[in-house]
């Protein structure tokens, strides 16, 4: 058995194809014709270009623009002026264009080495590739061709470039081995978005496993068996056949509406904290964002983001959601999130301090710049502004004041916006959720955050190693506490949603269905298993658990009884 | 000759993409572009040399325009080194 790093998942069964490059040989010369060895230089680099943007294209299209990028850095580098005039002078002098491409790019691979930095010595991995194929265009030496392999294939390499990596032909790879690399490494990247299983950094794999060989690539653990005895084998065919059934068992909920057992339609949407993570949230069937962070807007800067900056942040995620809701949540400082140049002072007790909504609203300036942009926003979607931490009906008034000011105010200048804005209080205060049949007179929806609210509500600071065996969602505190937010949303009728993990949590669903909630917000990863979760249950069933927990007089009773229920059918 | 003074405060520094948005940009004006940081002068237009350069979140650097369109190019600089190359 060889080790390895697990860079994607999965379990590969297959025969070994040694990926090795052949030799790029050439004879150095150093009388040649400057002009026709730059006309060939000049020449290379053109297909090298539309090679790789196509490439590129290609990669954009069937794994992900983020992917494609590599690539794009690839052109970049080399026509980069400084290494073209670099190369040029050396061309110049009567070097070949091997010989002059090839000493060029010797120096800056040593340049790159040099730093002590990961980031940048994976620069140096990605010249080395740029020469090689540029090499190979210029003596026409051709490359290995992994679009052509076999059935069954799992790629055995010394390492795995991005060009490498690009053309592989999916339907036939099963598996991924090579000598360097790491979680970060671009084939790493490459091959989960390929859902190939892969380990990385297994020493000496092109001596140890032979072309034709039968290997298993265990991309969980990161491990490797050449020539596996049957049983061996047959354990790995049947961890295979589990993960691909499990994997697609989950496709088949893209495209579902979600609901219960018996029919209840209920919201499914995406927490995200970057604009562009909503891609992902539509592409793994999310049905809106039910949290858009907003902290990432104010991070790794010197001064705060003004109102067309958020503008811009906030409308990307509503023309990619295309009108489906988008609930984001203002500015959440404070407690463990610190900004410097927002001058938050040191506390005693952060969480119980200048944080989220009271820094807000202590911070005019800042706050109403969110406002506005959120405000002028709403004009591209269909977005819902949601405020954090309110413990009382004053401070949910005041937001909305504010935002009646900036409505008029846009009114008399023409700033178009959205009059059906709506606002809402997240409830994860404990004083929010006892009075949550005031807070439903003034909201437009609740949208419970369960990791603060179960802190709270327990007192009991996760990550104090002493008292975390407290902290939890199922303790009949926590259980009642929502269930209370829930019915009063109900009674005012309003909607009411829950975003953090806990809501696809498989022991909590049943009891979300119900106490009646109507939304769900998960992160991406999260959206296809939550939504199968849901539909496993009736309402009826749902109650049936409900009242039997709700009986309940301890968080261990809770969970084990929920095992026994949820986990057994 | 313009320049001026400022922090690199995205939290990857000039990695690949900042430094390709960066050489891009600057690559757009006909004046030089320096990066002066850790004591040492880097071509501006150049992405390979900014790499190489490896400058790190919490750098001091000096941006140095000269030629035509220099205090265009220095606010373009400024501007994306200030908002943190959107990261």
């Amino acid at each position: 058995m060889l080790k390895g790093i697990g860079v994607s998942e999965g379990y590969g069964i297959g025969r070994a194809a040694a990926a090795v490059m052949p030799e790029i040989k050439y004879v150095p010369k150093t009388d040649c014709d400057s002009k026709s060895e730059r006309l060939r230089f000049e020449n290379a680099l053109k297909i090298f270009t539309d090679n790789n943007s196509e490439l590129a294209e290609q990669v954009s299209r069937t794994v992900g623009q983020k992917e494609s990028e590599i690539i794009l850095g690839h052109i970049m580098m080399m026509q980069d002026p400084y290494m073209r005039s670099e190369i040029e002078k050396s061309i110049d002098k009567g070097n070949c264009a091997e010989a002059a491409l090839d000493s060029v790019c010797n120096t800056f691979i040593a340049m790159f080495s040099a730093v002590d930095d990961e980031m940048t010595k994976q620069r140096a991995a990605d010249i080395e590739d740029i020469r090689t194929e540029i090499l190979s265009i210029l003596t026409g030496v051709k490359r290995v061709d992994l679009s052509k392999l076999d059935k069954d294939t799992v790629i055995v390499a010394r390492e795995l470039t991005p060009s490498m990596t690009a053309c592989i032909n999916k339907e036939n790879v099963v598996g991924i081995i090579t000598e360097t690399g790491s979680k970060t490494s671009h084939a790493a990247i490459l091959a989960r978005a390929m859902e190939i299983p892969a380990v990385l950094s297994v020493e000496n794999a092109l001596e140890q496993i032979k072309h034709g060989d039968e290997v298993i690539v265990d991309g969980v653990t990161g491990t490797v068996i050449v020539s596996p005895s049957d049983k061996e084998k047959n354990v790995y065919i049947s961890k295979r056949d589990e993960y691909i059934e499990r994997r697609s068992r989950l496709r088949e909920f893209v495209g579902r509406p979600t609901c219960t057992a018996d029919g209840r339609r209920v919201e499914l949407l995406g927490n995200i904290g970057t604009p562009q993570e909503a891609e992902k949230v539509i592409s793994q069937d999310g049905e809106g964002i039910g949290l858009f962070r907003t902290e990432f807007l104010f991070m790794d800067r010197s001064a705060a983001p003004d109102e067309n900056e958020q503008l811009e942040a906030y409308k990307k995620v509503l023309l990619t959601m295309k009108g489906k809701q988008v609930i984001i949540r203002t500015l959440d400082i404070g407690g463990d999130k610190d900004i410097p140049y927002l001058g938050l002072e040191k506390e005693e007790n952060p969480f119980l301090g200048f944080r989220a909504i009271r820094y807000c609203l202590g911070h005019e300036e800042i706050f109403d710049t969110q406002l506005r942009a959120l405000v002028r926003a709403s004009s591209y979607g269909n977005l819902s502004v949601m405020i954090p931490l309110v413990t009382g009906t004053e401070e949910f008034r005041s937001v909305k004041k504010k935002v009646v000011e900036i409505m008029q105010e846009f009114d008399t200048s023409n700033i178009p916006y959205d009059k059906n804005l709506k606002l809402g209080v997240m409830i994860e205060t404990p004083s929010a959720a006892i009075i949550a049949d005031l807070l439903a007179k003034e909201a437009d929806f609740f949208s419970i955050g369960t990791n603060d609210l179960t802190g709270y509500t327990l007192a009991v600071d996760r990550g104090n190693a002493n008292v975390a065996y407290l902290y939890s969602v199922f303790s009949p505190a926590v259980l009642r506490t929502i269930k209370h937010v829930i019915t009063e949303a109900k009674k005012a009728n309003i909607p009411v949603g829950m975003c953090g993990e806990a809501a696809a949590d498989p022991l909590l669903i049943p009891l979300l269905i119900s106490f009646g909630l109507d939304e769900y917000s998960v992160s991406a990863s999260s959206v296809l298993s939550t939504r199968r979760e849901i539909s496993r249950w009736t309402k009826e069933q749902a109650d049936e658990i409900a009242d039997k927990i709700m009986s309940l007089e301890t968080e261990n009773s809770i969970v084990e009884q929920l095992k026994k229920t949820v986990l057994s059918i | 000759m313009v320049s001026k003074k400022i922090t690199v405060t995205n939290s990857q520094g000039f990695h690949m993409r900042p430094a390709m948005a960066f050489a891009n940009a600057m690559a757009k004006f006909p004046c030089d572009v320096l990066i002066k940081a850790n004591g040492s002068s880097t071509d501006g237009k150049s992405i390979m040399n900014i790499i190489a350069a490896c400058i790190k979140c919490g750098t001091e650097i000096e941006v140095v325009c000269d030629g035509q369109q220099e205090n265009e190019a220095l606010d373009a600089a400024v501007e994306m080194i200030e908002s943190g190359f959107g990261e």
